[in-house]
């Protein structure tokens, strides 16, 4: 069992996480779509945290005896997740910035040619 | 109104009849990352000895005065704002062959590798219609600048193991010199690798099932400046390189891509 004073912790830790994370998203310094995996993660965390007894099953099926192990695990998985999201989104942002600056280059290539027949 | 019509089909068929006379429109694309020392050379020779071809510099967000200098001697550039690398750059190259209608696109080192002078002997086996990738090779008669033994020790892995993954025999497979032709300017301007590109190129080419084939040239041991690839960086180029063309055949999987003619 998880010692009531840590669930205590954890909890406000949590609401912590959330205002700061709300926060965020209501100044527009994060993108709904990109923190969706963000708030899941805390949604489940804070789920296991206030049913104790749900994480103990959970935790169980897969041969971890200890229940902090079980959370830290948890976290770690979502942390995983959350960072191999963010390569993709990378992978794909460097996509696009390319085409970006190769049609950038196109068009200033014909501005150029276009002002040279100009002046002819 | 249909008077107008008629004039104008007339007229259609008459640029019909000339673009079929017309020698097949070729692109030379050559990237330029801090090659300030050799362009101008390299632009010049060109225009001198092959004026009948087009040509287009593609300054890769060069920090030297690579720009000033297009610009001064008025060539043919595009001026990519960010350095992307050389796939990036060449890719640049395609998709303004694709955007303005050229048959032939050659791809040619702006660091005075490359020899002009060889670039018809490319052209021929795509004019002829007997491949879409010609790759100008320096290993098929041995002569000229032939890299050091260690690089040449990769080329041959790299080039054992296209084998292994697509069946087909190409020996320089790092050459930077290759001609390819409609077709592949398309596939090209959509889908072209990045960083280090040239041998996973030859495999997605392969894959389209498009016809490669290797043509001896003749190669100089660069003029100036410093090569993309250090010693240091090597054995990075090797993994990313290897692993480029697993992950590109893998991607294809058993059936090859379909080939689809334009």
């Amino acid at each position: 069992m998880i010692p009531a004073t840590l669930r205590l912790t954890l909890i406000i830790a949590l609401v912590c996480y959330f205002i700061v994370i709300l926060y965020f998203l209501k100044q527009k310094a994060l993108n709904l779509k990109y923190t969706l995996l963000w708030l899941v993660a805390g949604a489940v965390m804070g789920v296991l945290v206030v049913m104790p007894d749900l994480l103990t099953r959970i935790i169980h099926i897969f041969g971890i005896q200890d229940n902090m192990n079980g959370l830290f695990i948890f976290a770690i998985g979502f942390m995983l997740m959350i960072l191999l999201s963010l390569t993709s989104i990378a992978s794909r942002q460097n996509r696009k910035l390319r085409t970006l600056t190769q049609e950038l280059a196109i068009l200033e290539k014909r501005v150029r040619d276009l002002e040279k027949k100009d002046m002819e | 109104m249909i008077n107008n019509k008629l004039v104008y089909a007339q007229k259609t068929v008459q640029k019909w009849g000339k673009d079929m006379e017309q020698k097949r429109r070729v692109l030379v694309i050559i990237p330029a990352y801090n090659e300030a020392e050799n362009i101008v050379h390299v632009v010049r020779h060109m225009t001198e000895t092959a004026p009948q071809y087009d040509y287009l510099v593609i300054n890769d967000g060069s920090t030297d005065n690579t720009p000033d200098l297009c610009r001064s001697e008025n060539f043919h550039y595009l001026d990519l704002s960010i350095n992307m690398g050389i796939g990036g750059a060449v890719q640049a190259g395609y998709i303004y062959a694709r955007k303005n209608n050229y048959d032939i696109a050659v791809q040619m080192d702006g660091d005075g590798q490359h020899d002009i002078a060889y670039l018809d002997k490319l052209l021929e086996p795509l004019i002829r219609g007997e491949a879409d990738i010609a790759i100008g090779s320096r290993f098929l008669e041995k002569e000229g600048f032939q890299s050091s033994a260690t690089r040449r020790i990769g080329i041959n892995i790299l080039s054992a193991l296209i084998w292994l993954t697509t069946g087909k025999h190409i020996m320089d497979v790092t050459s930077g010199y290759r001609a390819v032709n409609k077709l592949f300017i398309k596939i090209y301007s959509e889908d072209y690798p990045m960083d280090y590109p040239e041998p996973e190129a030859i495999v997605a080419a392969i894959m389209h099932l498009g016809r490669v084939k290797e043509v001896p040239v003749q190669m100089r041991a660069r003029e100036g400046g410093t090569s993309s690839i250090t010693f240091k960086k090597s054995v990075y180029y090797m993994i990313k390189v290897t692993l480029a063309i697993l992950i590109c055949r893998m991607g294809y999987g058993i059936r090859r891509g379909k080939r689809t003619d334009i």
